[in-house]
């Protein structure tokens, strides 16, 4: 099954704390079954995102990777069929910009 | 270029929508569902409700019109075949919406009256400006006027209504969670398909700016004609004084939108679609131009 998480960019993230995520399945349906873990909807500007989620920028879904993010990190949305680099932001966040 | 289409196919729109969120679902919503009693017994809010869906209709019928006319002028193969779901999925909102309208009591014989009735012109207008570039065959013009400025429209219009009618109006909620979805694909669609092509034809930006503020002067002008004294004011703050006592909120972009008046509602929209479509354009390398203020 493949991860959002796209590349061979797969060891843990640096300075991240390394460990693996196990996604559940949050009742995100928009996607084929198998995909389902690796995305779930947005609560708006009050969520708060896990180091191993990205919010995608053109569909406003939360994208989840099974470990954490890293500046650099290519991920796919496939709700809105986006391919997105995540980068650090001036605040410190990880945010992900999308590569036409 | 990144190929974002070579990911794309008809397989994966039927795994995630036919066979995913619409599965069991009849007209977007599950089959026992129904209108609330009190839109179909109270008169004005039932006008009222009439009018709103009408508006969804026309806008949808302006969507069909647009993703199908532009499949012959798609210069890819890729993109014909994704705007051929997006037909399916826009006809199939034409079709949900004008369902709700015979749930709320309009006869099929009457349909097209009560649409011509009920239809705000500017909203006619702001889809003319749209299907004449589709007309002419411009696709760069016509996948920006559809997938960013009609679409983006769309998207923040189903969530707003979404988060008025979660607590109140399971059915319709229902029903535009659908939407909303189908939205995701063509806003991204559009995003990533112009995002590449306006790299090919920088001589197009200065037309697709110009669209992009005469589109949204003429959206602005729908929403200042359907907000502003609106007659049902007294029968929604009665709803809303209910949804609060039953302790049922509309939390919106950071706002409660049963503790506001119309105008301020139609503000926070207003805002939230332009700042939308601000930050689109500049992602992909288009200015956004400020419209004139109805
Ligand atoms: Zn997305």
């Amino acid at each position: 099954m493949r991860d959002p998480l796209e590349g061979g960019n797969t060891a843990p993230a640096e300075g991240g704390d390394g460990r693996r995520y196990v996604l559940e399945d949050t009742g995100f349906d928009e996607v084929p079954k198998k995909y389902r873990r690796f995305y779930r909807k947005w609560k708006g500007p009050g969520d708060t995102l896990a180091p191993n989620e990205v919010l995608c920028p053109v569909c406003k879904v939360v994208i989840r990777s099974t470990r954490a993010l890293r500046d650099g990190d290519r991920v796919y949305c496939m709700p809105c069929m986006s391919r997105l680099v995540v980068f650090t932001n001036d605040a410190g966040a990880l945010e992900a910009r999308v590569a036409y | 270029m990144v190929d974002f289409l070579s990911a794309y196919s008809i397989q994966k729109w039927l795994e995630s929508c036919p066979q995913g969120y619409l599965e069991n679902t009849v007209f977007g919503h599950p089959p026992e569902e129904k209108e609330p009693e009190l839109l179909l017994s109270n008169p004005v809010l039932r006008e009222e409700t009439i009018r709103a869906t009408v508006q969804l209709v026309v806008g949808e019928r302006c969507a069909l019109a647009a993703s199908s006319g532009l499949i012959n002028a798609a210069p890819d193969e890729g993109s014909k075949r994704f705007l051929a779901t997006q037909t399916l999925d826009e006809a199939r909102h034409v079709e949900i919406f004008s369902q709700r309208l015979y749930d709320l009591g309009v006869r099929k014989e009457d349909l097209e009256g009560v649409l011509s009735q009920y239809a705000n012109k500017n909203l006619v207008k702001f889809a003319e400006v749209l299907l004449e570039k589709v007309d002419k065959k411009d696709f760069v013009a016509g996948v920006v006027g559809q997938n960013i400025v009609l679409e983006g429209m769309a998207f923040s219009v189903f969530e707003m209504m979404h988060a008025l009618n979660q607590g109140m109006n399971p059915k319709f909620a229902h029903t535009l969670s659908g939407t909303i979805a189908d939205e995701r694909r063509h806003v991204g669609f559009g995003e990533n398909r112009i995002g590449s092509l306006i790299k090919e034809f920088p001589e197009k930006k200065a037309e697709v700016e110009k669209l992009q503020k005469d589109m949204s002067y003429h959206m602005l002008a729908t929403f200042a004609d359907l907000f502003r004294n609106n007659r049902a004011r007294p029968e929604f703050e009665k709803l809303g004084a209910q949804a609060r006592e039953r302790g049922i909120s509309a939390e919106w972009h950071g706002v409660e939108l049963r503790e506001m008046q119309p105008e301020d509602i139609e503000k926070v929209l207003s805002e939230t679609v332009l700042k939308e479509f601000k930050v689109r354009l500049e992602r992909i390398g288009l200015a956004y131009q400020t419209p004139s203020r109805p």
